[in-house]
């Protein structure tokens, strides 16, 4: 009840700002744009590309969906009415990381109409678009958690969004860093990169490792937002 | 039984001792005031007693429930309004008191019965569709009194309510004191010793986090008390504004 309730909520407000809608424009612009280039130079019925770009673009946009959720609630004053309300914290932050899902399943969803695109015009491999799609799910899931956390750390959105992005960009290209220290560190910063993690969905290989990898980033980044809004 | 009872209620943030040792007890139906300069616990007090912060030492029971233990059926008996009444400000009033009210375990036609006579009880029938963000303080101020009263609570826990008020809303809050009081014991802060003496049964005093006394105040506060000379004089020259 208390999560439904929630959820409604946190709905609405992301909704009620342009915010969501201006991240949501963005996104489908820059990809048809790319989606349209590329089928014209390349003439592929691939949206390999389209799936590195969108993880590229949710590095950039992810970060102004998660960066008000927790700040602004403390800024303003309201996340002291949820938590003396008769609600778990763990309510308080599924419901957050609901709603953003939200936007992110509508800015993935959109790009389907490429897929409808290609299966109209050519003849498209399915396995690689299913696996990018599901990849790219799984992905924002893990960047909206860890932004959620960070969110959940300060009262400036700002701070929010910066480190955030900071943070997305530093495990996002790791694997260079790791391609310069002997093993076994190398593979343990291999073991943290999104890219490589990544890359083997949107080529159409999942693997059980990079989807374990992915869910465990997500109940990290909730388990830790949680410990961050408890009551000190 | 008390309402609320203290015993030795201890909040530490790092080195820095807010609230020391603190024990006392608010009994049914009564208001009971906190006073004291700024920084002197009050409102850690308050917070520590909402369950928003958690006690280093000591116990706070709301009901003989402790807000650490039971917290979630703890705070299902407590009213409470956070120094600056925050809101959300982009939903409508009704929106707001239906989204509280559910959040306590109010559903379907409870939740509307209770919105209703929030609504009715705080007088915002005018203001009920309007977004919260354009309202007045005054309004704003009822509005947070209302989802605060509308699952009934057994101790309304209120900080600093008159803050920001113009001194028509002072009065007329003080008589709404006075009434929730019919129905549930209140603990309230206030730094406007005028305030809790008018409309407080006791009041205790704070200083450095410590308690230094519990008082009885004299008269009678069954009902909220006249207005003052000035007070009248203010009430007729301004009558013509609405709160």
């Amino acid at each position: 009840m208390s999560l439904s309730t929630l959820v409604v909520k946190e709905v609405r407000t992301l909704f009620s700002s342009p915010i969501a809608y201006a991240v949501i424009a963005v996104f489908i612009v820059l990809s048809g744009y790319t989606f349209t280039v590329t089928l014209f130079v390349s003439k592929q019925a691939t949206l390999v590309h389209i799936f590195f770009q969108a993880a590229v673009q949710l590095i950039l946009l992810v970060p102004l969906i998660t960066m008000r959720q927790f700040a602004e609630e403390r800024r303003n004053g309201t996340l002291e009415l949820l938590l003396t309300s008769p609600v778990r914290e763990i309510d308080i932050v599924l419901a957050k990381f609901i709603a953003s899902m939200v936007v992110v399943l509508a800015m993935t969803s959109l790009t389907l109409i490429y897929a409808t695109v290609l299966a109209v015009y050519g003849q498209p491999e399915w396995g690689p678009i299913y696996s990018g799609y599901l990849g790219l799910v799984l992905f924002g899931a893990a960047l909206l958690s860890i932004g959620l956390m960070l969110s959940a750390l300060t009262a400036n959105q700002i701070v929010a969004a910066v480190v955030s992005l900071g943070l997305f960009g530093l495990l996002w290209a790791i694997d260079t860093l790791a391609s310069l220290l002997p093993q076994p560190f190398e593979n343990w910063l291999l073991g943290l990169s999104l890219l490589a993690h990544f890359t083997p969905f949107a080529v159409g290989a999942m693997y059980v490792s990079d989807f374990g990898f992915f869910l465990s980033v997500v109940l990290l980044g909730l388990f830790l937002t949680v410990r961050a809004l408890a009551r000190s | 039984m008390a309402v609320l009872a203290l015993d030795g209620l201890t909040k530490r943030f790092g080195p820095h001792l807010a609230v020391d040792g603190v024990s006392f007890a608010v009994e049914e139906r009564e208001v009971f005031g906190l006073l004291g300069p700024n920084g002197s616990g009050k409102s850690t007090i308050l917070r520590l007693v909402a369950g928003y912060l958690r006690p280093s030492s000591g116990t706070a029971r709301v009901a003989g429930l402790d807000v650490v233990r039971n917290g979630s059926a703890a705070r299902q008996r407590i009213g409470y309004v956070p120094e600056g009444a925050p809101l959300y400000g982009h939903m409508r009033v009704n929106q707001f008191l239906t989204f509280m009210g559910r959040l306590r375990g109010l559903d379907g036609k409870a939740v509307a019965r209770a919105v209703d006579a929030a609504v009715d009880r705080l007088a915002l029938a005018s203001v009920r569709g309007t977004i919260i963000e354009r309202l007045s303080h005054g309004y704003r101020q009822r509005v947070s009194l209302a989802q605060a009263v509308l699952h009934e609570p057994e101790l309304l826990v209120l900080d600093e309510p008159s803050n920001g008020l113009d001194p028509r809303q002072i009065i007329e809050l003080r008589g709404l004191l006075r009434e929730l009081a019919q129905n549930c014991a209140v603990l309230v802060t206030s730094h406007i010793l005028a305030e809790i003496e008018r409309t407080a049964d006791r009041v205790a005093i704070l200083l450095d986090g410590r308690l230094l006394t519990v008082e009885h105040l004299g008269g009678d506060h069954a009902t909220a008390p006249p207005p003052s000379h000035l007070e009248t004089l203010f009430l007729n020259l301004t009558q013509a504004k609405a709160i």
